[in-house]
Formats: C-alpha cells, sequence, structure tokens
C-alpha cells in the first residue's frame, strides 16, 4: 500500500479527529463507539508506524495489524453482549472460570491481542525493518553528514 | 503478623536494595559519557532493556492501586493492566524512528530528539521538558510516599526515616551510575516483580481454586460486615466494565495502550537498545514481563473478593489494602515477594523519574534557554542534581501527603499530552511543523497546569484526555496553516525509514 504525503497528512487528520470524537464519545458515555473508534486509532497510528519509504508492507497489514484490530473488534462484542445478557445474575456458563463478559476481555483482548502484536512483529521484523534497510538508513545519513561538513567546509 | 515474620520480611526486602545498590554502584564504570549517564544510548540487549521497561512502566500504583480500584469497583480498571501488547505496538509505531534519530546526532535526553527534530526549538523543548518534568516529579513522588509508608509501617520507623533509607540509597547509586545505573537495576527489580508475579499466581490458585470459584463467591456472596465495614458484592463486578461508570473502560483501555508510547520510560528504552533489528524481541520480553505482572492483578483482587466473600478475611478498609491482605493470608513466601514486589515497583518507576526529571533540570531546560555546559560539566552538575532532587522529593512526598495525592493523578496522561505532539506527530509526519509542535506544546502545558489548579471538564474522562485531545488538534490545524519551509534531510531519513 502507497503511502503518499498526501495519504499520511489524511491519515494524521483522521486520527486527530477520532481523538476529539472519542473525547466527546466520552463526555457523552457512549463507551462502545469510544473503543471501536480508539482501535480504529491505533490501528491508523501503527500503519503510519510500519510504513517504509512511503510503502505499508501488505503482509504486515494484513497480519498482524488488521488480524489484531478484528481480534479486538470481537472481544469488545462478546464483553459487552454477555454483560447485557448476564447484567445483575449470575451466568449460567464460564470461560475458564471467567464471566462470560470478561472471558473475551482476557483471552482475545488481553492474550491475543498482545500475542497477534508481538509475534506478528518478530514473524515479520523484516516487513517493518530488514538489516538491509538499517545499514542503507546508516550509508545514507554518513553521506549527509559528509555533505554537510564538505559545505561547512567550503563556506 | 508475627516478629519472625515481620523480621523476614524487612531483611528480603531489603537484601533487595543492597543488590540493586551494588549493580548500580557497578554500572558506574559504564557511564563515562554523557550519552552513556544520561540515556544508556544504544549500550543494551533487548533483556534488559525489556525488564527495564517493564519495571519502570509498572509503577507501585500499578501493584497496590490497581487490584485495590479492581477490588472495589470491578473489572473495567483491569484493562490498565491488560495492555501487554502496548510495547509491540509502540515499537511497530515509533521504534525504529526514535531508535534512528541516536543515528543523526547526539541523542541522550528527549529534549535532544526534539532539538534534531524541530531545528532546535527553544519553545517546544521548553515546553516539552516542563510538562514532562511536571509528569516525573508527580511520579515519583507517588513512589517515594509508597514505597515510604509502607516500610515505615512495617518496620515501625517514621516513613521519613525509610524514605531515606530506600530512595535515599537509591539516590546515591542514581548519582553515581546516572542512567546506565538505573537501566540495570530495573531490569533487576522487573526480574524481582515477575517472580512475585509467579509466585502470587500460585498462591491464588492454591487458595482459591481459580477464577470459576472468585466468580461464584462474588456472584452470590451478598453482602458482608465485619468490623463495621461493609462489602457488597455482585456478579456484575466480574463482568468486563464492573462497577465504574461504563466510560471508564474505554478510558483505561485507550490511555495505557497508546499512552505506553508517549511515557518516557519506554520512548528513552528504545535508543537504550544496541541494535535496534533486536526491537521485535524486545517485544517479546516486554509482553512476557508484562503479561506475569497483569496476571498478578488479576489474582491479588480476585483473590481478595474471594477471602472476603467466603468470610475468611474482613471486608478492607481501603482497596489499596487488597495485595497486603492477600499476602498476609497466603503465608510468609508470598508475604516475602509482595513486598518485595512493591518495593522494586517503587524503585523502578522512581528512579527512572529521578533520572529523567534530573537530565531536564541540568541538560533540556538550561539548553532550551540558551546555556550550554560542556560535558564534564554537565555530568557533574547531574550527580549533584540527581541528589538534591531526591532528596527535596523524598522530603516533599512525606511531608506533604495531600499535595502528593493530588499530584499523583498528574503523570501518566501529562506525560501523553507532553510527548505526543513532538515525538508521535513529530517522527510519523513531515508536515508537523515547529509552529505547530510549538503551539501544541504551549497549550498542553497550559491546559495541564489549569487542570490541576481545579478546571473543570465535561463528561467523566479524566481530564488529561481532553488535553491530550485539544493539543494534538492544536498541533495538526497550526501545522497545516503554518508550515515548515524544508526538513532537515536527516530528519526525513528518519522519517522515511
Amino acid at each position: 500500500m502507497k503511502m503518499t504525503e498526501k495519504t499520511v497528512t489524511i491519515f494524521v487528520l483522521i486520527t486527530t479527529a477520532l481523538w476529539v470524537i472519542i473525547t466527546v464519545l466520552g463526555w457523552k458515555g457512549q463507551h462502545m463507539a469510544g473503543m471501536y473508534l480508539g482501535l480504529v486509532m491505533m490501528l491508523l497510528y501503527m500503519i503510519l508506524g510500519v510504513s517504509k519509504q512511503g510503502v505499508v508492507s501488505k503482509k504486515l497489514l494484513f497480519y498482524p495489524l488488521i488480524s489484531w484490530g478484528l481480534v479486538w473488534a470481537i472481544s469488545f462484542f462478546l464483553a459487552d453482549f454477555y454483560a447485557l445478557k448476564y447484567a445483575g445474575v449470575m451466568p449460567d456458563f464460564t470461560i475458564m472460570g471467567f464471566h462470560p463478559s470478561f472471558a473475551p476481555i482476557i483471552f482475545l483482548y488481553w492474550i491475543g491481542g498482545m500475542l497477534t502484536l508481538t509475534l506478528g512483529f518478530v514473524v515479520l521484523k523484516d516487513e517493518w525493518m530488514s538489516e538491509e534497510d538499517w545499514d542503507n538508513f546508516k550509508v545514507k545519513i554518513e553521506g549527509l553528514k559528509e555533505e554537510e561538513k564538505r559545505r561547512v567546509t567550503n563556506g | 503478623m508475627d516478629n519472625t515474620t515481620r523480621t523476614l520480611i524487612i531483611a528480603f526486602s531489603f537484601a533487595m536494595i543492597v543488590a540493586s545498590f551494588l549493580i548500580g554502584w557497578w554500572a558506574k564504570k559504564k557511564a563515562t559519557t554523557t550519552q552513556a549517564y544520561f540515556g544508556s544510548t544504544g549500550m543494551f540487549g533487548p533483556f534488559a532493556v525489556g525488564l527495564s521497561s517493564t519495571a519502570a512502566v509498572a509503577s507501585a500504583f500499578a501493584l497496590v492501586g490497581v487490584p485495590g480500584i479492581m477490588y472495589t469497583a470491578g473489572n473495567a480498571m483491569a484493562f490498565w493492566m491488560l495492555s501487554s501488547g502496548a510495547f509491540a505496538m509502540a515499537y511497530l509505531i515509533l521504534g525504529k524512528r526514535v531508535r534512528a534519530m541516536a543515528e543523526i546526532g547526539e541523542v541522550a535526553s528527549l529534549g535532544d530528539i526534539s532539538d534534531l527534530r524541530f531545528n532546535n526549538n527553544r519553545v517546544i523543548k521548553a515546553m516539552t521538558s516542563i510538562t514532562l518534568l511536571l509528569g516525573c516529579i508527580a511520579y515519583l513522588a507517588a513512589q517515594i510516599k509508597a514505597g515510604s509508608e509502607l516500610f515505615g509501617h512495617l518496620i515501625g520507623w517514621d516513613p521519613l526515616l525509610a524514605g531515606f533509607a530506600i530512595f535515599g540509597v537509591l539516590t546515591i547509586y542514581m548519582a553515581v551510575s546516572g542512567e546506565v545505573g538505573g537501566l540495570l537495576t530495573q531490569a533487576f527489580q522487573g526480574l524481582v516483580m515477575v517472580v512475585a508475579g509467579v509466585v502470587i499466581v500460585i498462591s491464588f490458585y492454591r487458595i482459591t481454586g481459580g477464577f470459576g470459584a472468585v466468580l461464584k463467591v462474588t456472584a452470590e456472596a451478598g453482602s458482608v460486615t465485619a468490623n463495621g465495614i461493609t462489602k457488597d458484592l455482585s456478579p456484575d463486578i466480574m463482568n468486563a466494565w464492573g462497577a465504574m461508570p461504563k466510560v471508564a473502560a474505554m478510558t483505561y483501555m485507550i490511555i495505557p495502550i497508546l499512552g505506553t508510547i508517549g511515557q518516557p520510560q519506554v520512548l528513552s528504552r528504545m535508543y537504550a537498545l544496541k541494535d535496534p533489528k533486536d526491537m521485535p524481541t524486545l517485544g517479546i520480553y516486554t509482553a512476557i514481563s508484562h503479561t506475569v505482572v497483569g496476571f498478578l492483578t488479576l489474582a491479588i483482587s480476585g483473590g481478595a473478593l474471594y477471602l472476603v466473600g467466603t468470610g475468611k478475611i474482613g471486608p478492607l478498609e481501603t482497596g489499596d489494602r487488597a495485595i497486603y491482605a492477600f499476602a498476609d493470608y497466603a503465608g510468609l513466601v508470598t508475604q516475602l515477594f509482595v513486598y518485595a514486589a512493591v518495593l522494586a515497583a517503587a524503585m523502578s518507576s522512581a528512579s527512572l523519574f529521578l533520572s529523567v526529571s534530573s537530565n531536564i533540570i541540568v541538560r533540556d531546560l538550561p539548553n532550551a534557554l540558551g546555556i550550554k555546559f560542556s560535558d564534564k560539566t554537565q555530568l557533574r552538575y547531574a550527580k549533584v542534581s540527581m541528589v538534591v532532587v531526591g532528596i527535596a522529593s523524598i522530603f516533599f512526598s512525606i511531608t506533604q501527603g495531600e499535595a502528593v495525592a493530588i499530584l499523583g493523578t498528574f503523570g501518566w496522561g501529562t506525560l501523553m499530552s507532553a510527548t505526543f505532539p513532538v515525538f508521535i506527530l513529530g517522527l510519523l509526519w513531515k508536515g508537523a511543523s515547529e509552529k505547530g509542535v510549538m503551539l501544541g506544546s504551549i497549550v498542553a502545558l497550559v491546559l495541564n497546569i489549569a487542570s490541576f489548579a481545579g478546571m473543570k471538564w465535561p463528561g467523566a474522562l479524566p481530564w488529561y484526555f481532553n488535553v491530550i485531545s485539544i493539543s494534538m488538534l492544536v498541533t495538526v490545524v497550526v501545522s497545516l496553516l503554518a508550515k515548515d519551509e524544508k526538513l532537515d534531510k536527516k530528519v526525513e531519513a528518519v522519517i522515511n525509514l
């Protein structure tokens, strides 16, 4: 996926608008909408973060980023669904001992989200930044520093 | 608690303080340059950096406050500690760029990155430094207060004396070895917290039989009264949102996860990593260690609810007693590790914030005011500053209890509001202009101070949520209206990396 300067600016505008919208949703007590939009905001920041020379790796985009977003969205939905279903009563089933509303937060949001992002990052680390990318960057910086030195020396 | 138990807990905890001191003292031979002393820049591998990051993020509030609030008001607060994926997220978003900034110029502090990115803009550096300083001092004072009062009570010493015994030692090793000693001692303290986490989780399962029993007891016990204190238990405490306003869950989902990127203890560790290609491995170490600490908080709150619900202990006077009540019931081994873990949490966060504060006072703020010291002078002043800030914080924390409690609300969100415009926008977006970030930083500082002074915001969100949103909005709008003429080519290479 290409990330031109314009696309990056649009992403920045959307994330900033999301900060404001989520804040207003917080004032209004709309926690579910705020959580879903918070997820979108984090996803957009991660897309900006993983872009490399103006390109986002499709592999990274689908796994771990979008996969992580789906895992979290499902966890929020299930958490709210079972919180409403069993409001004020003892649930008639548990998942490994956890309340059916809290279990998605434990297994999908916490463990699932952490494993998806952390392992995806390790598996696809070269898509994020390979050894060659880093070496090229260092060479480029050395070149720019040399150029600066020459400019200063030449007045 | 009998005298033998008390003596063993004190001995075990002081052994940890002595070990920290020895590590810190040993580290001084590595802290020979300003970059090493102030930033540990490019010095350590992922294991040490990972444990240090977890330890510095998991403060005394994480171990004592979070399970306490979960005991009092249910699971919404759990989101704060179920944020173990936040490190990988932070590294994915900013990791390579923060580390890469250390290749284009001298980076020993967050202020140095601000300088490199925004053309040595003094206003940005000053505003960011002051806001960071406020957040750091708030955190530092809260850690000292928590550690000193706990051990003062345990030993029977005046909290001020206990504060000097614990945090005075910390101040000495931080003064001699700076961030090098800070990072290594935090790694050791992180390890203590992880081992304590395993011990506590085993105790939890041994006592309760698991979360199913906790849910059953909490759902069916109703109201429990003893010693004039009543605890109302209900099944809703155990669902995902707990008994707080539901918007609390939203706040405690977004702020700790996204906020991790904006914490100095995470940002500064990105450039402490020797090889930036180790960042994914760093993500694994932080995730594992943080997950264990997260499980610890679930076990403590669940354990305390179970013990109260079954009548094995009376309802707690305050939620903050949950961790100690559980440990005291669980027996000596758990007690030894719980007290050591709380101390480790307080010390690791305190050392980080002492170091950042001193760094700002000696290096970033004078620099923003146009005063430059030689490297040798900086190192000399930094050692003095570390001692002065350390001693002043111990006095302030113990003698100004109410102010510290107010300041305690200042930490995490304040630090986010200081760093988001400069680092998130500055390192992800070439369009983040000097004027935009300058105004965003000014707005963040002014609104933080106004909120601290009592300014009211609509709704039930913590005030810093509003401050972050407004400062981000101001930064972006002004950046679009007042663009920079050109971007340094080296900075451009970092953003493109």
